[in-house]
């Protein structure tokens, strides 16, 4: 039987269905946060400053929760402004974060969870752009925010082990981007294959 | 054992596709593993047994990567096996260097992620609390007084991987089953209006 729905609802009913995936990975972000800006510094003030960017990732995410809840889930555009911003507070946090800044600092892992849910909900164009701006920005954050994490002793030579850690994050990073769509791909096919009647293992051992 | 977490009739194509974000996954540790291990060498005795695990690692999956090729099904022992012996590998490197103050934790990630949308939830969930806990007690060895928040985000977030990977693996199949149930329920009216016409 001949597939009736345009790739755009199915896309719509991507989002519909996904977001609360992305709805979790932005709880755990906030968690994971929290736990850092709580415990790792020691002045009220940085406390505070630490807390306000986590107040808004909440106010955010219980207006996106609560829509879902409510049976009205946001529409992509929303979602991708959101993603957005789960993107740029990790990686101001990374970049501005006194004490350990750039490379040193643990913030990153908030990345893998963000990066992962948006490929799984998101067409693969967007998935991989997305993808590719966490690595910029992440990198671009080590470079700015640590540069002295890159130099020898000498100050000028560049420290291959410092540049073999943020390339294995890169690698990592990039994998979960990476897998999440390739994923995705897989049970949008498995999907059609289950309106047609047909199945796509033979055809399509892997999902590529 | 396996049979009770992995239920064939039920499970089997979710295994079938799932070994692809597996054996994919296994592929991109397998590369990188063996670029970082080339990029910045250790003592030799380290880098001997980092080889040693990474080149026994690609033959592994060069056999399930074949298997899949050629159309066979997956046994889910073997799967099961394969993808305790990934987290295995991962642990031993992070553990001869330095538990915690080893970045190599972050191959967790994709790892984890791969068990996630392979295996029913009871399955992924046993899983990831396991990789979890394993990783606790490597990095809790050498912990430094002042870092326990930091080894306790790292947890959260190696388990949020997983549940947001299973979570989607429970929308998906849901949806799937509601994609073929509307379609059994229209099949019988179409052949019917065919039959009349």
């Amino acid at each position: 039987m001949r597939e009736t729905r345009t790739s755009a609802q199915e896309a719509a009913e991507d989002v519909f269905f996904g977001q609360a995936v992305m709805i979790w990975a932005r709880w755990f972000l906030i968690a994971g946060s929290l736990i850092l800006a709580l415990w790792t510094v020691d002045r009220v003030a940085q406390v505070v400053i630490g807390t306000l960017p986590i107040v808004g990732l909440m106010a955010m995410n219980f207006y996106l929760h609560g829509r879902y809840l409510a049976g009205r889930p946001a529409n992509p555009v929303l979602i991708g402004m959101a993603s957005v911003l789960d993107l740029a507070a990790i990686t101001i946090v990374v970049l501005l974060w006194p004490g350990h800044r750039g490379l040193e600092s643990q913030f990153f892992v908030m990345y893998y969870p963000i990066v992962l849910a948006f490929a799984f909900v998101m067409p693969r164009k967007a998935a991989i752009a997305y993808t590719v701006a966490a690595l910029g920005a992440y990198t671009g954050a080590c470079v700015i925010g640590g540069i002295s994490s890159f130099t020898g002793p000498d100050g000028t030579s560049v420290d291959m082990g410092s540049l073999e850690v943020l390339v294995m994050r890169l690698i990592t990073l990039a994998a979960m981007g990476g897998l999440g769509t390739y994923y995705w791909r897989i049970q949008r096919n498995r999907r059609r294959s289950a309106t047609d009647g047909t199945s796509v293992v033979q055809a399509d051992p892997v999902g590529a | 054992m396996y049979r009770h977490l992995q239920d064939w009739n039920d499970g089997a194509d979710d295994l079938n596709y799932g070994q692809g974000v597996i054996i994919a996954a296994r592929w991109i540790l397998v590369m990188a593993g063996l670029m970082l291990a080339f990029w910045n060498p250790g003592e030799i005795a380290e880098l001997r047994f980092q080889i040693v695990l990474v080149l026994g690692l690609s033959v592994a999956n060069f056999y399930l990567h074949s298997q899949v090729l050629m159309g066979k099904r997956s046994i889910p022992a073997v799967v099961l096996g394969a993808s305790a012996a990934d987290i295995a590998v991962i642990s031993l490197i992070v553990a001869t260097q330095g538990g915690f103050a080893s970045n190599l934790y972050v191959f967790y990630f994709p790892a984890l992620l791969a068990l996630s949308v392979t295996f029913r939830t009871e399955v992924a969930v046993a899983f990831a609390a396991v990789t979890v806990a394993v990783y606790a007690g490597i990095a809790s060895f050498a912990l430094p007084a002042d870092d326990g928040q930091v080894l306790v985000t790292r947890l959260l977030i190696l388990a949020a991987v997983a549940i947001c990977g299973n979570m989607y693996w429970r929308i998906e199949r849901d949806r799937r089953q509601a994609a073929a149930k509307v379609m059994e329920d229209l099949n019988p009216v179409v052949r019917e209006e065919v039959a009349v016409a």
